[in-house]
């Protein structure tokens, strides 16, 4: 997965509610209805990344089934980079498109 | 990412890691609870677990390698792996740090000769402007020769591209102190000479304006003018003042008269050449001979100025001045040459083939290492494989493979240098007369050319374990310990081509030394047309203040002759101005022609000119081809006789005898006269067995006496032994004349080739070395494939196969290596045949018999390194092997 993309994934996840690794793993999949799956080694180091770049805080807690683990929360200069981000993602997917069926040809 | 952050990851590198690895497990954990909850078991629930998430070792290292300091951390712990690697061989770690450091060590001796000697500008300022100047004379078939003294002003005057010239003399002087006599080295240098080289003296001054006016000399080359000053060399300083600050203005005693010491030159100074020991003003008076040819000369190009323009402008004042004096000056014009070129001869050849040997003997080493890393590798396999079932990457195990080797070389590096620097203090000892030996250090250029050397050797002999290594497939090996027929032919393709190219390089580098051998060879068995052995040279140099008249030094010599006569064994005893091979003496050429050839005709040409006594030509053994010797009937107020060798003989008379006809000499200030010729002699080699037989013409000595005599001694005995008679016989005769030196007319002949010598012995070591190495190479693939083959055979004993087939069988893959290589190294030989050409002697570079000599030696050598492994192959038994399997 392309890195703009998967950082934009990881944001997106987190604009709700801070979650654990597992959590946004879990809520990517989900909200993408099965097709975007982000493997363990992809996941861990976009989150360091993320985190070293503040767009991310991280902090120990404990989770539902009473568990320690690492919740990340969306720092204020994190919700502007998903909101820049996705405005730039969507433009970009109007451009992709407008190429791809400049030709008239009917939508599948 | 703000810089204290850095720091915070820095020093808690561990506790981030600790915290990723708990967040991973914890993220495991989840997964698995909930494949749990989906319904699997437990078991089954953590087994797909980890399927999905991958190598979880893996997953962790991504996440720290985005931390600061991760990429340290590795390294270190990589390279401490690879130590660790290295010391559970510690034989073979042992012998391939040996290997390499002898060889990094070698190379960087002979590159801090080549830097020295060939690449680094002479140790004066701005040498790139100093230039040699010699006199030449087409039309008199002079290619080359001193100047003379008498045109140097008109020179400097007449080239504005010349910055200054001055002129140089070099001879023997007695120098006497209270605890001895000895006759030094000592060049008579006009005005401009320090101020030209630039360099100034390590204590006291140079000559003043009127000690160079003042400085006047005596024909005979001895010092008349009045409060004589004297230059020491730094070597002379040290070893007669003992370095004393107070030694300028002290006296010391040259030829019997008081010198002042008035400065001492600093370490390094040596101009003319190495061997000069004291330094004296002469002067250049506007009336000094304009035919003279015996200076030295040297000049400083203003800056900007070529060295063509130069000689073009130094020409065109020849050419005036033929025309002003053609008496002396017809027919003459000059040559310039960088006073480096002079100064380093045609060494660079040499040191370049033997920089290029040494390098190929480093290949050789750096193939040896990478052939005992491969067969360690093949040992570790299983290693491997398992290291890249668990994720390491491609990138991870070629780094782990280079850093081995790159770890060897290293130590090799390291064991190089100190090889360096003990071959670089071990070299005047090793090394026959190179120019700027002194120079030869381990400076900054040579530090840098061992790292480039080390680095280079590591990637050479890391990258086909690394290579091979990344290419070991992970499904193969993961049966642990299996010894499944997995000969991959890839594998022996590698390991194969390495041991080819070491036969091929052992193979060019013996031809090389097999073509220096013979070279060496013919060199000491050319006819040089005297008899070297059993005679000892004593250069003499009488001084015109003791023996002012020609009648004194021949009374001198007389009694000094009969004195040798008289020491038992010795069977001959003469005297010439000059010798054969000995560099001391006054050695020029006269115009000649038979009495009555016209003016410019051919028959006009110049001889070498030398005095005689008639002893000469017995104690050098040479042959008297018709006429007479000169003898004790030939007396000063005799008839004029001289003689004449056959070359010269041929030239002027061929066809005709030389005997009986008339030669006319030109001999300048001593006057043009007919000389009878009484005897032809046969030819020498006068400057060793490269030179060719040029002609000479002989006077009897008691006619034209000379103070400077090269004293010949034949004996039946050792000439080394007869020496402190020699010794003795001199100090009687006159206690303040020793001679300049004794010297065994072998040994001197041996110098003129000693680097030839020098070059085959170099070249013989590193051919040994590598073709020892060649077939270790041999040997060891041979043994591997035995190895690994031993099921095979085994199953084919058991099934009843012919022990000869199985030699052959492995001899015949040990045959194919050596072939290959040999043809390979052939064509290499080939290729290289040019490099050596320049050093050789009286062989082709592409001569049948070193060629053959040497491939029959290596395959000689390489059919041994079959022989072991093969009766291995046959000594395998069925049994235990198919037990194993």
């Amino acid at each position: 997965m392309a890195v703009e993309k998967l950082d934009l994934v990881i944001l997106k996840a987190l604009a709700l509610a801070p979650l654990h690794g597992y959590g946004i793993g879990q809520r990517v999949e989900q909200m993408s209805g099965g097709v975007i799956r982000i493997t363990l080694g992809a996941l861990y180091p976009a989150l360091q990344r993320l985190q070293r770049a503040g767009l991310l805080r991280a902090s120990w807690s404990v989770s539902d089934n009473n568990r320690r683990a690492r919740y990340y929360t969306l720092t204020p200069s994190g919700r502007r980079r998903l909101v820049t981000a996705q405005a730039a993602w969507e433009r970009n997917v109007a451009a992709m498109s407008r190429v791809l069926y400049a030709d008239g040809e009917p939508r599948p | 990412m703000g810089f204290w952050r850095r720091i915070v990851e820095l020093v808690s590198g561990r506790r981030l890691d600790r915290e990723a690895a708990e967040e991973l497990a914890a993220h495991f954990e989840m997964l698995v609870e909930k494949k749990v909850a989906a319904g699997l078991d437990e078991r089954e629930g953590r087994r797909q677990a980890r399927i999905e998430v991958g190598s979880p070792g893996l997953a962790r290292e991504e996440v720290a390698r985005g931390r600061t300091g991760f990429v340290i951390e590795q390294a270190a712990r990589e390279v401490g792996y690879a130590a660790r690697v290295l010391r559970r061989s510690p034989g073979l770690t042992a012998l391939s740090v040996t290997t390499m450091g002898v060889g990094i060590g070698a190379s960087a001796v002979l590159f801090a000769l080549v830097s020295a000697i060939v690449l680094r500008p002479l140790p004066y300022p701005d040498a790139d402007r100093l230039v040699r100047i010699f006199d030449t004379n087409r039309q008199a078939g002079v290619d080359r020769s001193g100047v003379a003294r008498g045109n140097l002003i008109d020179w400097r005057e007449g080239a504005p591209a010349i910055e200054a010239i001055a002129g140089f003399y070099a001879m023997g002087r007695t120098f006497s102190t209270e605890v001895g006599v000895e006759v030094l080295i000592t060049a008579q240098v006009t005005a401009e000479f320090f101020s030209l080289m630039n360099v100034q003296p390590a204590l006291g001054r140079t000559f003043t304006d009127a000690e160079w006016r003042a400085a006047r000399f005596s024909n005979a080359a001895a010092p008349i003018g009045p409060d004589p000053v004297v230059i020491l060399s730094h070597a002379i300083w040290r070893q007669h003042f003992g370095g004393a600050q107070d030694a300028v203005g002290r006296t010391i005693t040259l030829e019997r008269r008081p010198f002042k010491v008035v400065g001492v030159m600093p370490d390094g100074f040596a101009m003319p050449d190495a061997g000069v020991a004291l330094w004296i003003p002469w002067d250049l008076p506007a009336d000094a001979p304009r035919d003279q040819h015996y200076l030295g000369a040297v000049a400083r190009l203003k800056p900007g100025s070529g060295l063509e323009e130069a000689e073009a402008q130094v020409n065109r004042v020849a050419a005036d001045l033929a025309r002003a004096h053609p008496e002396t000056n017809a027919g003459w014009g000059v040559r310039l040459s960088p006073l480096r070129t002079e100064t380093v001869g045609d060494i660079g050849t040499m040191l370049w083939v033997l920089f290029g040997a040494v390098g190929l003997g480093l290949f050789v080493a750096c193939a040896n290492v990478a052939l005992l890393s491969l067969m360690r590798s093949l040992d570790r396999t299983d290693e491997t494989t398992v290291r890249m079932a668990l994720g390491a990457s491609f990138m991870r195990l070629l780094s782990a493979s280079l850093l081995e080797s790159a770890l060897l070389a290293v130590m090799g590096g390291a064991l190089g240098v100190a090889i360096a620097a003990a071959g670089v203090r071990a070299l005047p000892a090793l090394t026959a007369a190179l120019p700027r030996l002194d120079e030869v250090v381990i400076d900054g250029r040579v530090l840098w050319f061992i790292v480039a050397v080390t680095a280079a050797a590591a990637v050479l002999s890391g990258l086909p374990h690394a290579w091979r290594r990344t290419r070991a497939a992970p499904a193969a090996g993961v049966v642990l310990g299996s010894r499944g027929a997995t000969d991959s032919g890839r594998r022996h393709r590698l390991r194969d081509a390495i041991v080819v190219s070491q036969v091929a390089t052992a193979l060019v580098l013996l031809a090389g030394s097999a073509l220096l051998t013979r070279s060496v060879l013919e060199l000491r068995g050319t006819d040089s047309g005297y008899e070297p052995t059993g005679v000892l040279v004593a250069p003499v140099f009488l001084d015109s203040q003791t023996y002012r008249s020609g009648d004194e030094s021949r009374a001198y010599y007389t009694r000094l002759f009969a004195r040798l006569a008289a020491i038992p064994g010795v069977t001959a005893v003469g005297g010439a101005t000059t010798v054969p091979t000995s560099p001391l003496g006054p050695d020029f050429e006269r115009p000649v022609w038979p009495d009555g050839a016209a003016e410019g005709s051919s028959l006009r040409m110049p001889a070498s000119v030398r005095m005689v006594t008639p002893g000469y030509f017995p104690a050098l053994g040479v042959r008297v081809a018709d006429g007479r010797a000169f003898d004790d009937s030939d007396t000063p107020d005799g008839a004029r006789v001289i003689m004449v060798n056959e070359t010269l003989a041929l030239r002027l008379w061929p066809g005709r005898r030389a005997v009986g006809q008339r030669l006319v000499v030109d001999y300048s200030t001593a006057g043009t006269y007919p000389y009878d010729v009484v005897g032809v002699v046969g030819d020498t080699r006068f400057k060793g067995p490269r030179s060719d037989p040029q002609p000479e013409i002989f006077f009897p000595h008691a006619q034209r006496p000379y103070l400077i005599l090269n004293v010949l001694v034949r004996s039946e005995r050792d000439p080394r032994a007869l020496m402190p008679v020699v010794r003795d016989a001199l100090r009687e005769v006159d206690s303040q004349k020793p001679a300049q030196g004794l010297y065994a007319l072998e040994d001197l002949l041996g110098s003129t080739y000693a680097r030839d010598r020098q070059a085959m012995v170099t070249l013989a070591v590193f051919a040994g070395t590598a073709i020892f190495l060649a077939v270790l190479g041999v040997y060891g693939a041979l043994s591997q494939r035995v190895r690994e083959r031993a099921r095979e055979i085994g199953i084919r004993v058991a099934m009843g196969a012919d022990t000869r087939r199985l030699v052959g069988w492995v001899a015949w893959a040990g045959l194919r290596l050596v072939g290959l290589g040999v043809v390979a190294g052939l064509v290499t030989s080939w290729l290289l045949a040019g490099t050596i050409e320049g050093l050789l002697f009286g062989v082709a570079a592409t001569d049948a018999w070193a060629i053959a000599g040497s491939v029959l030696l290596v395959a000689i050598v390489g059919l041994v390194a079959t022989l072991v492994p093969s009766w291995r192959a046959t000594r395998i038994d069925p049994v235990v092997v198919l037990r194993r399997g």
